[in-house]
């Protein structure tokens, strides 16, 4: 500990500490503009320049250590002359022409760092600022960034936030002296230096001079609304910002920060994929075919679409559900979408078991990631220790940094910073490789071949722990047998993958430990996924931080859907169907009968299915087989679909339901590191459009279910009720910012961030809660 | 090794390869392998001679006679006479009327200049800058030997420290106490770094110990990493000096071959290798941090102290960063003693000084003298005297970052302590010299547009400062000034001075700051009454133009 004195308070900190965090654990606050906790220090700017005793010049407090018996002054008269000289020179060099809308007309950007900083210091900015720009103020053709220099005060936050939170280095500083300036790639456009428009230098840069395109001019929000992303499984948390009833953009939430997933960051998608929030083509009102509404046997085309009111088009559903569930239940089909709410599916999963009495409910997302579930029901460890604490990387069937862009750069820049060896399995080019120690082009389909042929090579060169093997209740015998036919000749044939990359791939995998497998929707098969698993346990890489099989959801809430149960073999929280004592469990609270024989999946309930319930999703632009399902919709009896907007799907609809976006219900989402996190109701459902569970709600009671709710709240009081995993987890929780990884066992329990293993060689390894460890 | 009887140079400025000299270099090698001198007879080329005519030159060695202008045709009779006859052919020697850089030296032995105190620049000149061996005749590897098989690391710090070496790049730091700090800092591995990129204006002493004694900064290095504990260094070496860059890379190459450097150096159990770096042309990347970030590959900005480099330095090792004057002075002092140099300066500035002299003087180039001497002497003595008779105005120390000294100051000894009691920076060791034909308005201006375009742009004080100071000076020199000019350029350059990152904004005002101390009445001339006193600004913009004419007040 090194003792100081700033101001008049004496204190203690740690070496090492900065006179600007050892000021602020006191409370004591000093300026900054180029600092940033999430960035290294520059010193550039020198707003922070405090008073050392018995130092020749001022130091600037958010780079200098601290040093035993310090005096620093940081408020005296002669260290605010030199702010306002700082803040004076900076604003020489600033000039900002108007264009940000201000109160509804055009004016000086007021809403950055600088010029709050200046006001502070009662700098006159109108008579400081340069009197004319230097700089084309639109300078770069991104479509989502502004670029004006004019605004620059070349603090470099963007600078370091392109090369340390995204890892893309776009942004350099560039030229000398005072031609110098923030430059794109070889002072080109932003675009051609491989920018990936994640937005990260817009949330950091204080002055505006990187700003949002896209809401240049929509001025200031009237409020923010903390939500939860909508894009993929990593569940980044970040601002709407509402006016007037509309979401005008987004940004990085700042005070989540820490405890979310993301921080600041962003990726392209989440920053600028909002419009379709408020995109004309939106559904407003249910609409049915003219035929259901004049009782008229259905056209080979269905006939034309008529708006109705509510209460018609839910009718005209219960009826025809009721109808075809009376003559033959099983020829019901529920496909549920990985974008619900947790609260929405359990009750889908609830309407399709209690209301349709079917097990027919998968999630749509099935059609091409069948029942993968069934092998890896969720990612073992957490993205934050995986990123963080694995020794090597095996990424295999997951384009990272595009489906998955957020966690894909924290995977960039660990394995930049902590020099981690990367080996990346993937048929095509993917950007991650570029970061990779070693990257193995397969042939797709022989996922399963390469990973047991990696295997034959680690027991044929007896790099995996033999001590430990012994320790599993099927021994290294089983691996052995099941690798056996796998030698790395063969295996080179099979994957076309040279026979001593294969070699140097399981050299790598092999010697690091720990090593986490990070593998996505690329990897359909269900035994390359139970090859991962042995893989994993032959390289003890189960149950401790930074290893694990990690599977990444591609939506942002398939986790959540398949934890409420809308698949046709589990109840919520894998709960199996075949489980009678789970069945009586639910039974009883629901008050019906569960049958006991495992549903239809996904592609069976398209080609089986008398009438199906389609929510938020398009059948036939997530599948490749969407010649085959086009014909099966075609010929399918009655079809409901609840969605935002038209889609290629809709053509084959009988009743248009109007759901809504993110932005307009209250729920959560669980996140592909079984994180659940709250979304918030930023604006109003727009025209008559309802929130999802409502529909889904009025559709249970109208099938005489006896459902009576009135918020999300209540439907997750019953989930936890039900479901062991999610026994802790509820909205007040959520709303004190805990993380809540499931298992959440109970009330006071934190919630797990590493899974718990029960080692099992090619079975299923998982347990989630201890009765089930044993 | 054989011992070599005579050392031949040819000049090789650019004026002399314009006059034949490559052609003259190849004659000579033909001729000297034809009469089967080879081996007996080194040669080589030197390119510090002042264009003075006479070119190209040839310097036999160790008779230090100056041939000149030599064509092919003379060639042989040179061999024939000189070389193998011992007769010296005076019709050739060269009708230099002032001798200046190597060969003033050359004469200064024979007693027509008043003798240098060689210390850094003793071989320079001496030995043939490519030969290990002539470098090993003359004493080479001798320290290197002693503090290996003689000395403890800690003992060659103290025997540094005793010596009271202070470091030659500026800031005049004890260069024992700095090895001390990155022999007790915590972290490994460490490194040594010799600071090559001598970039300030005017500044050539560092150039010409590389290109004239390379093995000397080698033997330095490996000197310094003994005694602080690395196993690597780098030499960063100014992009410019590609003579430099050749010399040093041979040298490294020699010196590897024969086991003086690289794994089990003298056969012990002490490794040491040296990469070579070159600067990409910043002045900036002079300044110890802003060289270790370009040695790792980022852009050339310097970075906040503390944490200093021999704390935290290169790949954020321990690094001692010692300028190239600085390390010639090791091997001497590790060979004779740290007691043996204090014979030389004064009691607080301890050794030899290389200057590089400039300006308005009959004499201009390189000299090494004792710290202690004075500017005076330096100028009448060394530099013969002001051209054409004028009288001293002004002299810059140190470079573009060094004081105005006016000509009252003459008589200040040139030492680190009575120079700092003055407020003048000995620096770098350039000395432009200024009669009165200098206008400081135009002085001031072309040196603040030397720092507007190599300021870095890291920090805003020196990126806006130096810019409006340009600016504000500009302004004057074109007589647009005001009075409030004056003022601003004052405020603006303490601003400067405490609120900039490193040395460069901190020093960029100083020339300025002294030219309003010393010179206010002139800069006032310009604005009041639009009058340049030297007659060098056009100051058109102003009612009473001066132009051409001095107007002596």
């Amino acid at each position: 500990m090194i003792n100081l004195k700033i101001d008049d308070t004496i204190l203690d900190v740690k070496e090492n500490t900065t006179i600007l965090n050892a000021a602020a654990s006191v409370g004591i606050h000093i300026p900054t503009l180029c600092y940033h906790k999430d960035l290294s220090p520059f010193g550039g700017c020198r707003i922070c320049v405090v008073e050392v005793k018995d130092a020749r010049l001022p130091m600037t407090a958010c780079n200098t250590p601290v040093a035993p018996q310090m005096r620093v002054r940081t408020n005296t008269p002669t260290v605010i002359r030199y702010r306002r000289a700082i803040l004076r020179m900076l604003l020489s060099n600033y000039y900002d022409a108007g264009y940000k809308r201000v109160n509804g007309k055009c004016g000086i950007d007021e809403d950055n760092d600088l010029i709050r900083l200046a006001r502070e210091y009662d700098v006159d900015v109108l008579a400081a600022m340069a009197k004319a720009p230097r700089f084309p103020v639109d300078a770069d053709p991104n479509p989502y960034v502004l670029v004006d220099r004019n605004k620059c005060i070349q603090c470099t936050r963007c600078v370091r936030a392109c090369a340390e939170i995204q890892g893309r280095f776009v942004w350099s500083q560039s030229y000398r002296g005072y031609q110098a300036r923030i430059v794109a790639g070889d002072d080109s456009t932003m675009l051609a230096s491989r920018c990936e428009s994640c937005g990260a230098c817009v949330a950091y840069c204080p002055t505006g001079a990187l700003d949002n395109k896209m809401s240049i001019t929509a001025g200031r929000p009237d409020c923010l609304v903390k939500t939860t992303c909508t894009y993929c499984g990593v569940g980044c948390q970040l601002d709407l910002n509402v006016k007037d009833g509309k979401v005008i953009r987004v940004t990085s939430n700042a005070e989540a920060n820490g405890r979310s997933v993301n921080g600041l960051h962003l990726c392209v998608k989440g920053r600028y994929g909002y419009e379709f929030i408020h995109n004309p083509s939106r559904h407003q009102k249910p609409r049915v075919r003219e035929y259901l509404l004049k009782n008229e046997p259905r056209p080979k085309d269905r006939g034309k679409f008529v708006d109705v009111d509510w209460e018609t088009a839910l009718n005209i559903v219960a009826r025809k559900f009721q109808q075809i569930r009376d003559e033959d239940s099983t020829k019901i089909g529920v496909l549920a979408s990985g974008h619900l709410l947790n609260e929405e599916s359990y009750l889908l999963n609830k309407l399709a078991r209690q209301g349709l009495g079917t097990n027919n409910i998968d999630i749509i997302s099935n059609l091409y990631f069948p029942n993968s579930f069934n092998e890896l029901p969720a990612m073992t460890n957490s993205l934050d220790d995986v990123a963080a604490n694995a020794q090597a990387f095996f990424i295999i069937g997951s384009n990272l940094t595009e489906q998955h862009p957020v966690f894909g750069a924290r995977i960039r820049q660990n394995i930049l910073r902590r020099k981690i060896k990367a080996v990346v399995a993937s048929p095509d080019f993917i950007n991650i490789e570029e970061y990779a120690a070693l990257s193995l082009r397969h042939l797709p389909g022989t996922e399963e071949a390469l990973i047991n042929g990696l295997m034959n090579i680690i027991l044929e060169k007896g790099w995996a722990n033999r001590y430990s093997l012994q320790k599993h209740a099927d021994g290294p015998e089983t691996l052995r047998e099941i690798t056996d036919t796998y030698t790395a000749i063969h295996v080179a044939e099979l994957t076309g993958i040279p026979i001593e990359q294969l070699y140097a791939a399981a050299q790598i995998l092999a010697s690091r430990h720990p090593m986490a497998v990070l593998c996505g929707s690329g990897i359909a098969d269900p035994k390359a996924n139970r090859a991962l698993i042995n893989l994993q346990i032959l390289l003890e890489n189960f149950g401790i931080p930074g290893g694990g099989v990690n599977i990444l959801r591609a939506e942002n809430n398939t986790q959540g859907a398949i934890d409420m149960g809308c698949v046709p073999n589990f109840l919520t929280g894998y709960q199996s169907i075949s489980d009678a004592n789970a069945r009586s469990k639910f039974e009883q609270v629901w008050g019906c009968r569960i049958r006991s024989n495992s549903g239809m999946n996904a592609a069976e309930m398209i080609a089986n299915a008398r009438a199906l319930y389609v929510i938020g999703e398009d059948i036939l632009n997530t599948s490749l087989e969407s010649a085959a399902f086009r014909k099966h919709l075609e010929n399918c009896e009655f079809i409901v679909l609840q969605e935002m907007a038209f889609s290629e799907t809709t053509r084959y609809a009988d009743v248009i339901l109007p759901g809504v976006s993110f932005a307009e219900k209250t729920g959560t989402f669980t996140n592909t590191e079984r994180r659940v996190q709250m979304v918030h109701q930023a604006i109003e459902p727009i025209g008559e459009s309802r929130p999802d569970w409502q529909i889904i709600a009025d559709l249970g009671t109208r099938l005489g279910t006896g459902w009576n709710y009135t918020s999300t709240t209540q439907i997750m009081d019953e989930v936890h009720s039900l479901t062991p995993i999610y026994a802790g987890i509820s909205h007040e929780r959520l709303g004190h910012e805990e993380r809540l990884q499931w298992p959440v066992e109970s009330e006071s329990h934190p919630g797990t961030p590493i899974l718990p293993v029960r080692p099992f060689i090619d079975r299923k390894v998982y347990s989630f809660t201890r009765e089930q460890m044993g | 090794m054989k011992p070599t009887r005579a050392l031949v140079l040819v000049s090789n400025d650019p004026v002399s390869i314009e006059c034949g000299s490559v052609e003259v270099f190849q004659a000579l090698q033909g001729e000297i392998r034809s009469h089967r001198l080879q081996d007996e007879i080194k040669i080589s080329t030197i390119s510090d001679v002042a264009p003075r005519g006479d070119l190209p030159l040839v310097m036999i060695y160790p008779e230090g006679v100056v041939y000149g202008p030599i064509g092919v045709d003379d060639v042989h009779i040179l061999v024939e006479e000189h070389l193998m006859q011992g007769r010296i052919v005076q019709r050739l020697a060269a009708r230099m009327h002032e001798p200046v850089g190597d060969i003033a030296w050359l004469r200064a032995r024979t007693g027509v200049l008043p003798v240098q105190q060689r210390i850094v620049l003793e071989r320079v000149g001496v030995v043939d800058p490519e030969s290990l061996d002539d470098y090993l005749i003359h004493d080479g590897y001798v320290a290197l030997g002693k503090a290996l098989f003689e000395m403890t690391p800690q003992q060659v710090i103290t025997e540094i420290d005793k010596s009271g070496l202070q470091g030659r790049g500026g800031a005049g730091f004890p260069t024992g106490r700095k090895w001390e700090f990155v022999r007790g800092a915590q972290a490994t591995p460490k490194y040594v770094i010799c600071n090559a990129d001598e970039s300030e204006p005017g500044t050539f002493k560092d150039r010409m110990v590389i290109e004239g004694d390379p093995f000397n900064i080698i033997e330095a290095m490996t000197i310094a990493a003994y005694a602080i504990g690395a196993a690597e260094g780098y030499i960063y070496i100014r992009g410019e000096y590609k003579l430099g860059y050749k010399r040093l890379e041979n040298a490294i190459k020699q010196a590897e071959e024969r086991g003086l450097l690289g794994d089990n150096i003298f056969g012990k159990d002490f490794n040491f290798h040296i990469h070579l770096h070159a600067g990409a042309g910043a002045y900036v990347c002079g300044e110890e941090t802003a060289l270790i970030e370009s040695i790792e590959g980022k852009r050339g900005q310097p970075r906040s102290r503390p944490p200093f480099p021999p704390t935290y330095g290169v790949w954020g090792k321990p690094t001692a960063v010692n300028n190239v004057e600085t390390l010639a002075n090791i091997a001497p002092i590790i060979h004779n003693g740290g007691e043996w140099y204090h014979q030389f300066g004064t009691e607080k500035s301890r050794g030899t000084k290389v200057f590089t002299i400039m300006g308005n003087v009959n004499f201009t180039g390189v000299i090494e003298v004792s710290l202690g001497i004075t500017l005076r002497e330096i100028i009448d003595i060394y530099a013969k005297g002001m051209k054409k008779g004028a009288k001293l105005k002004l002299a810059q120390t140190g470079g573009s970052s060094g004081s105005i000294v006016p000509a009252s100051l003459q008589d200040t000894p040139l030492d680190f302590e009575s120079w700092r009691k003055a407020g003048v920076s000995l620096g770098s060791g350039a000395l432009l010299i200024c009669d009165e034909h200098t206008c400081v308005v135009d002085l001031a201006r072309t040196i603040l547009q030397f720092f507007r375009f190599e300021c870095c742009a890291k920090c805003v004080p020196c990126r806006t400062g130096t810019h409006r100071l340009y600016q504000l000076m500009h302004e004057i020199s074109i007589g647009k000034g005001t009075p409030q000019s004056i003022e601003e350029i004052q405020l603006l350059g303490s601003d400067m001075e405490f609120l900039s990152n490193c040395g460069l904004g901190q020093t960029a005002s100083v020339a300025v700051r002294d030219i309003l101390k010393h010179f206010r009445e002139e800069v006032e001339e310009h604005i009041r009454d639009g009058v340049c006193r030297a007659g060098v600004c056009n100051l058109t913009g102003h009612p009473l133009k001066v132009q051409n004419e001095a107007v002596v007040a």
